[in-house]
């Protein structure tokens, strides 16, 4: 077993450099960079200031050697310094991480909340009103994208019956470690996980029914219920413990989606968190952001996937690659 | 089985598209309707004199009530960067955050010429190269030690230091005495700023800039609190990143930082020791709210405040029933700019090429007749923009020439001087061809962004067509803010004209913008009587206010004759604020505080 995380492991790591030339190459190819948008509004500096400070950054070296110099820096843990907020990269990344696991922890802990019983209850009673329910809300949730339901989430709850904060992710006023402060805390979560998870459930309930379907006609599951285990029993004992292993074995996509929802749900919800600062780094061309933060989502998408690799190789020894 | 399922999924499948088919025919059946409605409203629905419409300071002038609170909004799409330091911010919304707690040593007046009445007064000498300031006893910073001459040398120490990165080493500070020796590394010194004592300093600059009085750099850094960077006590990274400056910056406004909520909001509290006198709030919070968000927000009380509300939103604005609406000119203006030669490089110049597509003054001048900026302001602002005549802005009371009309829409007057310039539609077309019959088509660039940013270029497109000159996008559409200004700086020969705005600042002086020196001249237009106004706008003579006047005066004339750029448009920001906030003004010229603004309720 070691071996095998091991030697996944050890795949990740051509995968991880072949991303991050490719980021770099793209990154480089963009027009203009941090430093045209700050000088359009100082007319009054001179074009020698601005390109010592291109210079200074390094800007107008080849991409490559651009590379060679952030690559033997990240190896050291320096993520370089973000020209816009004047800060390390890595601190800046800290900063926002927290409110983005908040957020994507929540969103995916709501997902699974929702999903679970929704699939049991499809698989179960297959066919059943519940069931075409259920299977029209998966539909439904499937077609729908992100940001259209962000926004009508914003505009009916926050605009409109006003239930919830319009955005950001606390109450500045509420005094930090009181019982208003968590509260404000969770009234500033409720919108934009909802909108994540209510669209995020679709794989896992389809997986869920269809999984749930083909077991109960199982051999197992037939000498079970000839042997007289109550129906009830069949199903979490026996039918559940098979079906709800491969939904496991999903985590890691799972995750894959909630890094790119958190790019819409935290611009929409004005949530500082790596999403938004991930868009707005494009956009003012910040690219010592962009490239830590592509680096940052690629790495959390081979981890993912290598985790849902691992479960499974766990659940099903049939597929481990020895 | 399985066939069942088949057909059930089938079922939904079918039942689902028909759904989504009535739903959308019924979304777009209610998008026209709407879309009329919205086109019926937006015609009768302008403001036609925006300064007798609106106010500049809030109506209420009830008395405030002791330790109100107030919520101010921050409309950005964008967190506040946090880097909270007048010498090392970039953008606009830290500039927000930061005008709560520090404040500039000078007030300025309705010229934003520095003025007496401010923390610290000033004299100029004689031959006008030498500033005393003199800072006033009783200004603190939040941590009570009294702010120090040293403390503004501080600034200007950053500012030049070699290892300063930001944007703000302009030539108000390179014009200081010795101050390039020091920037180059030459020097530990300025040798042009003399500190007398604690509270007075001499600035001397290389040589006397009208400009200095508006363009003077007076705000202090706290050398004793954040550390000090020219004696080694840390690097100059290491101060822009540090806490004192992110996350607990002190300064010596009517308000300190007592929360921040990194990129979201922050809490101020009073500064009871104000040298002004005693704030009249207990506490302000200032949130980010998103432009989408910034009318719902302020609807709702989310906000009290609300600077810079959308104007393409008007029609929604003025449902606001618990909030006023205050406008005032900003200092900006969009144009058209028609590209007349390259920069460049060796001789860091703006070359004009006498064979430009658009060297034809008469040209310029139809293309700026044919524009009907004034329904454009309307249609597409709600009569917020106005259309522009000169290049030095209204806001600039002084110096702006209100007689000079500059080119108002005419189509008449620009076919005739189509006609006379030689551009004929020989063919039949429709389109004039150029004075050698060759097919004249014109490539325009503008800017993405917005929902109204393709509908506005088509409607100058269409005003452009109208008097017979055929002008098309750039590569076919509007291009992303950074690829725009990317091709702009390089020239790039698939831009004959195009549409872009300008921030002024606070000083007139457009050597910036227009010089032969100036890289930023995108139109790359030169001549010699503009250098000579230029410079003579800028010169010893021009401390003469009346001398001055005269001098842009006549070079807006000569903007208005040589059309480098069409000015377009003028903008007004609307400011919506809450009916129980009083003391709120937006007028540059009003007495009134920051401090003395407080609530009724």
């Amino acid at each position: 077993m070691i071996q095998f995380i091991l030697r996944r492991s050890l795949v990740m790591i051509p995968q991880l450099i072949l991303l991050s030339i490719i980021v770099f190459f793209l990154a480089s190819a963009m027009p203009g960079d941090a430093v045209t948008g700050a000088f359009q509004n100082n007319p009054n500096v001179s074009p020698e200031q601005e390109e010592k400070i291109r210079e200074k950054f390094g800007l107008n070296d080849p991409w490559y050697q651009q590379y060679g110099r952030w690559v033997s820096k990240a190896l050291q843990g320096d993520l370089g310094m973000s020209y816009t907020h004047k800060q390390p990269v890595t601190v800046l990344l800290k900063d926002r991480l927290s409110n983005t696991l908040l957020l994507a922890g929540v969103t995916l802990l709501v997902t699974y909340l929702i999903a679970i019983p929704l699939g049991i209850i499809a698989g179960r009673w297959q066919d059943s009103w519940a069931d075409k329910l259920i299977v029209t809300y998966n539909y439904v949730s499937f077609a729908t994208p992100m940001f259209v339901f962000a926004l009508l989430m914003l505009f009916v709850f926050s605009f409109q019956l006003g239930w919830f904060p319009i955005g950001g992710s606390v109450d500045i006023r509420a005094e930090g470690g009181t019982f208003d402060y968590y509260i404000s805390k969770v009234k500033h979560l409720v919108l934009p996980v909802l909108s994540g998870a209510l669209l995020m459930t679709y794989s896992t309930i389809q997986y869920l029914r269809n999984d749930i379907i083909d077991t109960k006609f199982k051999d197992f599951v037939k000498t079970a219920r000839a042997k007289g285990v109550p129906e009830n029993h069949v199903y979490t004992r026996h039918i559940l413990r098979n079906s709800l292993l491969p939904i496991a074995s999903f985590l890691g996509y799972e995750i894959t989606g909630l890094i790119g929802g958190s790019i819409f749900i935290e611009t929409i919800f004005s949530y500082p968190g790596l999403g938004q600062l991930f868009l707005n780094s494009i956009m003012l061309r910040d690219f010592q952001v962009v490239t830590a933060l592509v680096m940052i989502s690629g790495a959390a998408v081979i981890v993912g996937t290598m985790l849902s690799d691992i479960i499974l190789s766990i659940v099903d020894p049939r597929i481990r690659i020895d | 089985m399985s066939k069942k399922r088949f057909l059930l999924f089938a079922s939904l499948m079918m039942a689902l598209t028909l759904l989504l088919a009535a739903c959308s025919g019924d979304d777009e059946a209610k998008k026209t309707d709407k879309d009329q409605d919205k086109g019926k409203g937006k015609d009768e629905l302008f403001v036609e004199d925006v300064e007798a419409q609106f106010p500049q300071t809030v109506s209420n002038d009830g008395e405030a009530v002791k330790d109100g609170e107030l919520t101010v909004g921050l409309i950005s799409d964008s967190p506040f960067e946090g880097t909270l330091n007048k010498v090392f911010y970039e953008g606009k919304p830290d500039a927000d955050v930061m005008k709560w707690f520090d404040e500039n040593l000078f007030d300025r007046d309705g010229d934003y010429m520095i003025t007496n009445t401010g923390a610290a007064e000033y004299e100029l000498s004689e031959d006008n190269k030498t500033i005393t300031i003199k800072i006033r006893d009783g200004v603190n910073w939040h941590d009570g030690e009294p702010v120090k001459s040293t403390d503004l040398l501080y600034s200007y120490e950053l500012l030049g230091h070699p290892d300063y990165t930001g944007t703000r080493y302009s030539f108000m500070i390179s014009n200081v005495e010795g101050m390039e020796e020091y920037h180059n590394g030459e020097a530990d010194t300025i040798s042009g700023i003399e500190i007398i004592n604690d509270k007075e300093l001499t600035i001397t600059y290389k040589e006397p800039a009208p400009s200095l009085l508006q363009g003077i750099w007076d705000s202090a850094t706290p050398r004793h609190y954040v550390g000090d960077v020219t004696k080694g006590e840390l690097t100059m990274e290491d101060l822009v990143s540090s806490e004192k400056i992110r996350t607990s910056p002190i300064g010596f406004g009517p308000y300190k930082v007592s929360k921040i909520v990194p990129g979201e909001s922050v809490l101020y509290d009073r500064n009871d020791d104000y040298w002004r006198g005693e704030p009249a709030l207990k506490n302000v919070a200032l949130k980010v709210v998103s432009v989408a968000s910034a009318i719902d927000a302020l609807k709702r009380g989310d906000i009290d405040v609300a600077p810079e509300l959308p104007t393409d939103q008007y029609e929604r604005m003025i449902d606001i029933e618990n909030a006023e609406l205050l406008a005032t000119l900003q200092n900006s203006y969009t144009y058209v700019g028609f590209k007349l030669g390259k920069w460049d490089e060796e001789t860091k110049q703006n070359v004009p090429d006498p064979d430009a597509k658009l060297a034809d003054k008469r040209v310029r001048q139809a293309m700026w007749h044919a524009m009907n900026n004034e329904a454009i302001g309307q249609k597409f602002y709600y009569g917020l923009r106005t259309p522009a005549t000169t290049l030095i802005i209204p806001f600039f009371e002084t110096f702006h020439d209100a007689s000079n009309k500059g080119r108002a829409y005419d189509p008449e007057k620009a076919k005739k001087l189509l006609d006379d310039a030689g551009y004929i539609d020989v063919d039949g077309d429709g389109f004039r061809e150029d004075p050698d019959g060759n097919e004249f088509v014109v490539n325009f660039a503008s800017m993405s962004g917005g929902d109204i940013a393709e509908p506005l270029a088509q409607a100058y497109i269409q005003n452009w067509e109208d008097v017979g000159i055929k002008v098309q996008l750039t590569n076919g559409r509007l291009h992303e803010f950074n690829s725009f200004y990317d091709m702009l700086e390089k020239d790039d020969p698939n831009i004959d004209i195009y549409q872009g705005a300008w921030g002024t600042g606070t000083d007139p002086d457009p050597e910036g913008l227009y010089g032969r020196t100036a890289k930023f001249n995108y139109t790359r237009y030169a001549s010699e009587e503009n250098d000579k106004l230029l410079e003579a706008g800028n010169s010893p003579e021009a401390f003469d206010e009346d001398y001055r006047r005269d001098v842009y005066n006549k070079w807006q004339e000569l903007m208005v004759e040589e059309v480098p750029v069409a000015p377009t448009l003028y903008r007004y920001a609307v400011h919506g604020v809450n009916k129980r906030v009083t003391n709120y003004t937006i007028d540059p010229t009003s007495e009134i505080q920051l401090y003395e603004i407080g609530v009724t309720e």
